[in-house]
């Protein structure tokens, strides 16, 4: 350690650390530490004078490493790292003595502030002696990014990505694109048409030279890291040529299978080939192999003979492809809580008994009665109950409050007046969850315009619905801990919004813990919320967290804007410096290790039988480091020896006479 | 025992959220006891308990560990392995003599300073009360010798049993 010089910088920080600890005796200490060629004091070292002079001082000294004694590294580290860089020192050989905010701010007592200062001087001085130079290595990047699920946040993000240098790979599930959204008739809160919103975008995505659509696709797997991510889809055969077809629909007109429609929700039949719904984009059949005759090992080319144009294909098969891409947004959308496992609603076996996106099919122009309001047996309903937060807001089925049910209901309250002028509509809340500058004035507007009746009651999963001469019956608590029940014609429930179902598969391969509810979880809820603990991974939408349109749109806007600022196309990404490192000859091949790390940044090499680190997705917590029994992982930069070091000069500090 | 013993408590403070909390006290100029000495980690998962035995062997008499509050690691869950840790050199502690109050874990966000200074000023005047850990006969020297094997046996007996208990409640999660 002869080639050890090390310099002593202590700030006086103005008046803050002067007043506070006895700087003169500080410099006198440290120029009796081992390997301090020189310790001074200066006015103020963040200062650009002090910067100066601190870069004369590396140089003039020949110092190899330096420790400042100042303000906490949080503050100037950043700061002191561009000199030292500058004074042509690599910026790792540096170590802050923080003697402000954990010394002379609150010890009172001037000898006793000055005895902590001199030990964590100490300690600074005997850490920075064992430091290491390191190197911040930059990686190329691939701007593209892929987008899973195109519905309301995957289409925002798409649009907002797909510029000139980048092409955005949009992979959806279903036949068509506009997930949930584009089967609903109007929008809160401005009651506008979905689809005169919606099929401009939706067009826009379809002819973006810089999108690439798969749909009817899922992904399989994933790997590499942020910036360098290989998604791998598998894209389900479609059996319809995607060039020729243009939808006219006459291979369904012949197609003798027929089976529930889920883009109905259910609630009437599809063909085996078939649009999703009228007006699915992109306006293309598809033949569905679970139902498809031929794929029951029958004859049936009916389509095939239907279609003008040849587009059938009953040869296409199933596509795996890889997809490469620098990051990724999840927006893949959410489900509704499964109302069947409440059975007091009676849902599934009460007739008229119907869910809010089954509620949304049955008043689109679109939909199984073609928009018409219906009961099973084709009368007009005369009373309609709505009911607020099913399996929501309890802690038997779901915590949370899914916060945009109330505001639809009031929708669907409207949508109900406009069709069956005289019908009695009656709502069954708790609570009313009308927030931001929309929902109140909406919600207000059309109580008042539709004489919606409203009744408060005790628990929305106390309520419970009965069957009575064929018509539902719902029994509830009122406010005032009354039962009473009421007989309507039809009852439309607002269950919770959770997770999709296939989201824990999803998360697994990604990495990306689910929280409650089946919802993906952000990096911070406050201020990452599109970002999740993977790097380059991004959520939005209702994947993350239910919400309304317009916070969809917001977060899907966010996720691309955070990937454009960090993939620039040509640019380079710089890595984490201070990772984990393996020794391989003192490594063991136990493997505890592997499991522990958060980012799945260990890698086992069979062969060798030891463990290595993949550093692009290290992050550098030392989690490994401290885990290892036999001492093969370091921590770059907390290496044992490094705190060590520390350990040593705090703990033994002197300065205290009753030790002996 | 003295009132006036001045233990040294050394304590190892996360990166992202415990050491942003003592900062947090200093900028509100909080005064509390003199006697930590803090050593800033990026994650408390990074605390070896080979640290901890370090410390006390070379004349802490307290040893404080602060991270973030479980479900907001920067890490992810870097402090869950803090805390099985902690609970492992706890009960070494024993085996060593050594008061179990000389050690402690908590969780301090960056916005807590209050907390800080509570869990600072309880955990000196706690050690306080125990004496100094040095002048008795010194337990540690046990330290060397077992160090290694102990803690590698209890580090996998942990490991296996931390396992056996996420698999069970990732098969409960997924019957729900």
């Amino acid at each position: 350690m002869s080639t050890v010089r090390i310099g002593v910088f202590i700030c006086e920080c103005g008046p803050n650390i002067k007043n506070a600890v006895d700087l003169d005796g500080l410099s006198r200490f440290a120029r009796g530490l081992d390997n301090v060629v020189v310790a001074e004091r200066f006015a103020l070292l963040c200062s650009l004078e002090g910067k100066d002079t601190l870069a004369k001082e590396i140089q003039r000294h020949r110092l190899t490493r330096v420790v400042i004694a100042a303000c906490s590294p949080k503050e100037h580290e950043h700061t002191f790292k561009q000199v030292m860089a500058q004074a042509g020192l690599n910026s790792f050989l540096l170590q802050i003595a923080n003697i402000r905010e954990q010394c002379a701010w609150v010890i009172s007592d001037k000898t006793r502030a000055t005895q902590k200062a001199q030990a964590i001087l100490e300690a600074a001085v005997n850490r920075v002696a064992r430091h290491e130079p390191l190197e911040i290595r930059e990686i190329a990047c691939l701007p593209d990014v892929v987008v899973v699920g195109a519905g309301m946040a995957g289409i925002s993000a798409a649009l907002t990505l797909a510029q000139k240098d980048r092409k955005v790979h949009l992979v959806e599930k279903a036949p068509c694109i506009g997930g949930k959204v584009a089967r609903y008739e109007d929008l809160f809160p401005n009651l506008e048409c979905a689809s005169c919103v919606l099929d401009p975008l939706l067009d826009a995505v379809l002819h973006h030279p810089n999108i690439q659509l798969w749909t009817l696709s899922e992904v399989k797997n994933v790997l590499g890291y942020f910036g360098n991510y290989t998604v791998e889809i598998i894209t389900k055969a479609r059996h319809v040529d995607l060039q020729t077809c243009i939808g006219c629909g006459a291979c369904v007109e012949v197609c003798p299978v027929s089976v529930q429609n889920e883009y109905n929700e259910g609630l009437d039949t599809r063909k085996a080939v078939y649009l999703p719904y009228p007006g699915a984009l992109p306006n293309l059949a598809a033949i569905d192999e679970t139902h498809c005759l031929r794929w029951q090992s029958q004859d049936c080319e009916s389509c095939q003979q239907a279609c003008p144009f040849g587009s059938i294909d009953y040869q296409e098969t199933d596509r795996n492809m890889s997809l490469k891409a620098g990051a990724v947004v999840i927006a893949t959308g959410f489900d509704l809580f499964d109302v069947t496992k409440a059975p007091q609603y009676g849902y599934g076996k009460i007739d008229n008994i119907y869910t809010a996106l089954e509620f949304e099919r049955l008043v689109n122009a679109n939909g199984p009665t073609q928009g018409k309001l219906i009961l099973k047996d084709g009368r007009v309903p005369e009373s309609i109950v709505l009911i607020h937060c099913v399996g929501s807001r309890t802690p038997r089925y779901h915590q949370h409050c899914s916060g945009v049910c109330c505001s639809y209901l009031f929708k669907f309250a409207h949508q109900i007046r406009k069709k069956i002028p005289d019908a009695t509509i009656t709502s069954l809340y708790t609570d009313m969850c009308l927030p931001g500058k929309e929902a109140q004035p909406f919600s207000d507007k059309i109580a008042q315009k539709t004489g919606l009746k409203k009744i408060r009651i005790k628990d929305p999963a106390a309520v419970t619905i009965t069957q009575d001469h064929g018509r539902p019956r719902v029994t509830y608590t009122d406010a005032c801990d009354a039962s009473k029940s009421v007989v309507a014609d039809m009852v439309v429930l607002a269950p919770a919004i959770t997770g999709t179902k296939d989201a824990s598969s999803l998360g697994t391969l990604f990495d990306i813990p689910l929280g409650g509810s089946g919802f993906f979880v952000e990096e911070q809820t406050s201020l990452a919320p599109v970002s999740t603990p993977i790097e380059g991974v991004f959520v939005a939408g209702c994947a993350q967290g239910p919400k309304e349109i317009q916070a969809a749109v917001s977060q899907g806007q966010a996720a691309a804007g955070k990937i454009l600022s960090q993939l620039v196309p040509g640019q380079k990404r710089a890595l984490e410096a201070m990772t984990a490192a393996v020794d391989t000859e003192l490594c063991s091949g136990c493997k505890i290790c592997l499991g522990l790390c958060p980012y799945k940044a260990i890698v086992f090499d069979d062969t060798q039988q030891v463990a290595g680190i993949e550093e692009v997705l290290c992050r550098g917590c030392g989690i490994c480091a401290a885990t290892c029994p036999s001492g093969a992982i370091s921590a770059r930069h907390f290496t044992d020896a490094q705190l060590g070091a520390e350990i040593e000069s705090l703990a033994r500090h002197t300065g205290r006479e009753n030790r002996s | 025992m003295t009132n006036d013993f001045e233990p040294i408590i050394v304590g190892f403070l996360c990166n992202w959220c415990s050491y942003e909390g003592a900062d947090a006290a200093g900028r509100a100029r909080q005064c509390y006891p003199s006697n930590l000495r803090v050593i800033r980690v990026m994650c408390s998962g990074r605390v070896d308990p080979q640290f901890v035995f370090q410390a006390f062997k070379q004349g802490a008499d307290g040893v404080l560990i602060l991270g973030c509050h479980p479900g907001d690691c920067h890490y992810k869950d870097g402090n869950r392995q803090a805390l099985k840790r902690y609970t492992l050199i706890k009960s070494m502690l024993d085996a060593f003599g050594i008061e179990q109050d000389r050690l402690r874990l908590d969780w301090i966000s960056a916005a807590e300073q209050e907390k800080f200074v509570q869990v600072v000023s309880e955990m000196t005047e706690r050690v306080r009360q125990l004496g100094p850990l040095m002048p008795r006969a010194n337990p540690l020297k046990k330290l060397d010798s077992n160090r290694s094997t102990r803690i590698e046996n209890d580090m996998r007996f942990l490991q296996r049993k931390h396992k056996k208990i996420s698999t069970k409640a990732r098969k409960i999660e997924s019957t729900k």
